[in-house]
């Protein structure tokens, strides 16, 4: 049986431990509930599974919020990313970014060819001046983490900046990007993606 | 005062679980667990079923779905020409079993909005808040003929056993035959998805059965979606003849012949009728829908029907917003909706959150075009920020399809 003491104990019991249960859920967030239509194409909290679109897990929100901007001015050309940068923009870029900041990053799902790996590790020096040894990136300089990203996309924003179609906002930097990408062949380019896709 | 058993007191304060020290329950208020049914196991039904569960492990949620798998329209057009397998389509519902969605693989037969339950068999299932996600019936009888002949003349516009039906009749069709497909009057499930089998087929019989060709016959005035793509596109075909303006009216089976509303009669050797639509038959008879007694009309935030209380409806079968029917959308839905119908059932106001749509559309063997748009809220109501297209068809743009498909079929079931 049941005592009015022991109930009063136990509601008091309840009252403790009930609100750390609550805060856990995966969507207790303003940031959260404005970025539930990214999973359609970025994975669940921003872990994509496909080739050809960007892990935003763990993001550096200064990265984040240039990335959106760029997408929106038309700076970074993408008929996916022009319309959902507007989107973001109007729900609240701030909230959005930070929820991705602090999501786990898993690496790529999609496995890159040994071969190709072993060939961008020697091509993959001058991109550690910027990118980083291991291209972890830097995000006080809004320079992003190239690591453990789809190969596909990888290699499609190399693509993209050989010619000229991205451009960085810095000019020195963007004659330098040009300068290194130039003798690049597109094999160059994929065994580069590869390189940094296997990195964790 | 009347004591109650340890039993009986946790039961009614629904704090058993969290007093046996595990987590989940989070609310100390709720007098007994809370339940959602969902109906309609397709992309927003099992999307919106998942959610809940994802923002609250303490809601109870039962899906009714009587597929045992799950099969995926998007992609299913390349089935039709050869370039991709039914099998690589289909899915089955164990990741929603792991968020500890509680999945029947039957049909829910009725709706009894006042009493709060849903008929199942010989069972009444209750509810708290209702999901309905039932997706689009065929309207047989608006096309003379067609519902005496609907088990041969096929629609495959429900990805399954029609699919691989048409592959083969296309497969076995001799070289120089007329292949005539129908494209419904607006509104249908997925507008582009028309006009991407057009371009399919037609790739398929030009690389396959050169002699042969494609009618189009189109009960709108014009291509309805990514209009200007496929009119590039179609011009890769002179095998496809698109006849816009063309309702078909009839058909004869026995003399293989259609006829449109203007008159012209059409001969087939393989014909692909997709017939006119409305939502389901499950939201027709529980008055979900509106004047048009074809679709649901629903709140832009919390998808509850304008109609019934407590019943939310998602996916293709509802209208008045400006989006597609399309998967991307349904998907969009469901989670929203998710989110509403769990601050709703905490007596909380509802997230303010716009869908967005991504749409693939395939037109050759490694080629696709795609549109994009995104909304906002506005007054209440869902509003388009912008609509963009790919500047063409590119090998690129198909590559993204796929990316798309891995990430958008783990949110739906995964």
């Amino acid at each position: 049986m049941l005592t009015p003491l022991l109930a009063f104990v136990l509601i008091l019991a309840a009252l403790t431990f009930t609100p750390l249960n609550a805060a856990a859920g995966p969507l207790d967030s303003p940031g959260a509930l404005k970025s539930m239509v990214c999973s359609a194409c970025h994975g669940f909290a921003g872990n994509s599974p496909g080739n050809t679109v960007p892990i935003i897990a763990g993001m550096a929100p200064s990265y984040f919020k240039k990335a959106i901007k760029d997408y929106a001015e038309g700076k970074r050309p993408s008929p996916e990313m022009e319309p959902y940068s507007k989107y973001v923009l109007q729900v609240g870029l701030d909230e959005v970014a930070d929820y991705f900041a602090v999501q786990p990053r898993q690496p790529a799902r999609t496995k890159s060819d040994p071969n190709a790996v072993k060939r961008g590790a020697a091509l993959a020096g001058q991109c550690a001046a910027c990118h980083g040894p291991k291209g972890e990136g830097d995000a006080f300089r809004a320079m992003p983490s190239i690591q453990g990203q789809p190969a596909g996309y990888l290699q499609l924003q190399l693509t993209t900046l050989k010619e000229n179609k991205r451009k960085l906002d810095d000019a020195a930097q963007d004659e330098t990007k040009k300068t290194m990408l130039k003798p690049l062949t597109e094999a160059d380019l994929g065994a580069l993606a590869a390189y940094f896709s296997s990195l964790k | 005062m009347k004591t109650l058993t340890r039993r009986e007191f946790l039961k009614a304060s629904g704090m058993g679980v969290a007093l046996l020290g595990t987590s989940g329950v989070t609310s100390f208020a709720a007098e007994a667990k809370r339940r959602v049914v969902v109906i309609g196991g397709g992309w927003g039904g099992a999307t919106a079923a998942k959610y809940i569960r994802l923002s609250d492990s303490s809601i109870d949620v039962t899906l009714l779905e009587p597929n045992k798998e799950f099969i995926s329209c998007p992609f299913s057009n390349l089935v039709l020409s050869g370039v991709e397998s039914l099998q690589n389509l289909t899915m089955n519902y164990n990741g929603l079993r792991k968020h500890g969605v509680r999945i029947r693989h039957e049909a829910a037969t009725a709706i009894d909005a006042d009493k709060k339950r849903v008929r199942v068999g010989k069972d009444y299932l209750e509810y708290d808040r209702l999901v309905v996600s039932p997706g689009i019936d065929f309207q047989w009888d608006q096309v003379e003929g067609l519902a005496q002949a609907k088990d041969s003349v096929l629609h495959a516009w429900k990805a399954g056993p029609q699919t691989i039906q048409l592959a083969k009749q296309l497969q076995s069709m001799k070289d120089g035959g007329v292949v005539v497909m129908t494209v419904p009057p607006v509104a249908y499930r997925c507008p582009p998805g028309p006009y991407e089998r057009a371009s399919l087929i037609a790739w398929y019989l030009q690389t396959k059965k050169p002699k042969s060709k494609l009618i189009v016959l189109d009960a709108n005035k014009d291509i309805v979606s990514k209009t200007g793509l496929f009119k590039a596109v179609f011009k890769d075909y002179s095998n496809l003849d698109y006849r816009p303006a063309q309702k078909v009216e009839k058909i004869d089976v026995g003399a293989k012949e259609v006829t449109t509303e203007p008159g012209d009669k059409v001969k087939y050797d393989v014909i692909n009728l997709i017939p006119p639509q409305r939502a389901a038959a499950i939201a027709v008879e529980a008055d979900l829908v509106g004047g048009d007694k074809r679709w649901c009309e629903v709140d832009h935030v919390t998808y509850e029907s304008v109609k019934q209380k407590n019943i939310h409806v998602v996916g293709d079968s509802t209208i008045g917003l400006p989006v597609p029917k399309s998967g991307n959308v349904a998907n969009a839905m469901g989670k929203i909706c998710a989110a509403a119908v769990v601050h709703l059932l905490k007596g909380k106001e509802p997230p303010v959150i716009p869908p967005g749509n991504t749409c693939y559309s395939w037109v050759n063997d490694k080629e696709a075009i795609a549109v994009v748009n995104s909304y906002k809220i506005e007054n209440g109501k869902v509003v388009q920020i912008e609509q963009k297209l790919t500047p063409g068809k590119s090998v690129g743009t198909a590559q993204n399809s796929l990316a798309w498909r891995a990430s958008i079929w783990n949110d739906v079931l995964g």
